[in-house]
C-alpha cells in the first residue's frame, strides 16, 4: 500500500477539528484510508431524521482518483442501488483532485435532498419515482424510519 | 451515466461464445459504416448511442478515444510561476501544501483560466485528464499561443533546476 500522503492526514485532521454539520467521517484504526461515515438525512427530504451509514475508501491514487463511497444503510433512492452504490458525477467522470472528502460527502447529502430519477442507478426505484413521486417519497420515508433510525 | 453492468463486463466478455463475437463484429462494422462517420446522422444521436456501449467495448472500438490526457509536450510548455508572484499562503489545491512552505516551489499556471498548482501535482493530473481541477476548463482546448518558456526560465530561481 502506498504511504499516507500529507493531504490525507490534513483532510482527516480537519474533518475532526472542523466537522461538516450533519456529517461524521472517522478513519479506521488500522486503515487510515478507510472511513466510517454517517450522513444525516436532509431536513425537508423523505430521509429527514434518518442517520445513514456509509463507507468511504481512498484508493492508492487518491486524489488523482475519486474516493470510493457506498451506502451501508439500506436506502430507497433512485440514484442509489441495493448494494449501496451511488450514481453521482463527482464520484465518476466529474471527479477533480480539488474536491475532497468533505465536499464529496456534502454532494451525497445534497443528492438525498434532490433525487434525480432521470439518471437512475436503481431502475425500479426510479420508475416508481417518476410514476408516483408522492408514493415513492412515502416509501423512502418508511425505509428511513425502518433502517436509518439510530438504535437507542 | 452510471452503468451497473460495468462491474460484470470483464467476466462476461471472457465467456463470450464464438457466435456472440461474430455478431458483435458485424454490429461494429455497421456502426462504423452507418453511424460514426456518416454526416447524415445527428452527431448527438451517435454520441448517445456510443455512450450506451459498455466502456470496454467503447475502448476496443475506438482506441483513439482512450488516449485521454494532455501530451507531455503540452505539460512541459505550461508557464512557470516564480515564487514572488504568488501569495505564499495560497495552497496547491491538489496536495493542499502552501506554496510558501517550499523555498523553491516549482509552480505551473494553466493557460486560459490561470489557476496555479505545483508543477508535479498538475502534471500527474493532466497526464490522464484535460480539465482544470478548479474550474473544469478544458486546458488544451484553447488555441495554443506562443508560450515563451525561454523567458520564464530566465527569471530568478530558475538557475536551480538544471
Amino acid at each position: 500500500m502506498a504511504s499516507l500522503p500529507k493531504r490525507i492526514i490534513k483532510e482527516t485532521e480537519r474533518l475532526i477539528t472542523d466537522p461538516v454539520p450533519g456529517i461524521t467521517a472517522e478513519p479506521h484504526d488500522d486503515n487510515l484510508r478507510y472511513f466510517e461515515v454517517t450522513v444525516e438525512g436532509p431536513v425537508g427530504s423523505p430521509y429527514e431524521n434518518g442517520i445513514f451509514q456509509l463507507e468511504l475508501y481512498l484508493p492508492d491514487d487518491y486524489p488523482m482518483e475519486a474516493p470510493k463511497v457506498r451506502f451501508l444503510t439500506k436506502i430507497y433512492h433512485p440514484n442509489i442501488d441495493r448494494l449501496g452504490r451511488i450514481c453521482l458525477d463527482v464520484l465518476k467522470t466529474n471527479w477533480s483532485p480539488a474536491l475532497q472528502i468533505r465536499t464529496v460527502l456534502l454532494s451525497i447529502q445534497a443528492l438525498l435532498a434532490s433525487p434525480n430519477p432521470n439518471d437512475p442507478l436503481a431502475n425500479d426505484v426510479a420508475e416508481d419515482w417518476i410514476k408516483d413521486e408522492e408514493a415513492a417519497k412515502q416509501t423512502a420515508k418508511k425505509w428511513s424510519k425502518l433502517y436509518a433510525t439510530p438504535k437507542q | 451515466m452510471c452503468n451497473t453492468e460495468e462491474h460484470n463486463i470483464e467476466t462476461a466478455n471472457a465467456e463470450d461464445s464464438e457466435e456472440r463475437r461474430e455478431s458483435r463484429a458485424q454490429f461494429q462494422e455497421l456502426f462504423e459504416q452507418f453511424g460514426r462517420n456518416n454526416p447524415q446522422f445527428n452527431p448527438e444521436l451517435i454520441e448517445l448511442f456510443q455512450n450506451m456501449l459498455s466502456p470496454l467495448l467503447q475502448s476496443q472500438w475506438h482506441p483513439e478515444d482512450r488516449e485521454k490526457g494532455c501530451s507531455q509536450e503540452f505539460i512541459d510548455s505550461l508557464p512557470r510561476v516564480p515564487r514572488n508572484k504568488v501569495p505564499l499562503t495560497d495552497t496547491c489545491s491538489i496536495c493542499f501544501e502552501r506554496f510558501g512552505n517550499d523555498n523553491y516551489p516549482l509552480l505551473a499556471q494553466l493557460p486560459h483560466c490561470g489557476h496555479i498548482f505545483d508543477l508535479q501535482c498538475i502534471s500527474m493530473w493532466l497526464s490522464n485528464q484535460v480539465t482544470c481541477p478548479m474550474c473544469r476548463d478544458v486546458v488544451n482546448g484553447h488555441k495554443v499561443q506562443d508560450l515563451d518558456t525561454s523567458k520564464a526560465e530566465l527569471e530568478e530561481d530558475w538557475g536551480m533546476y538544471g
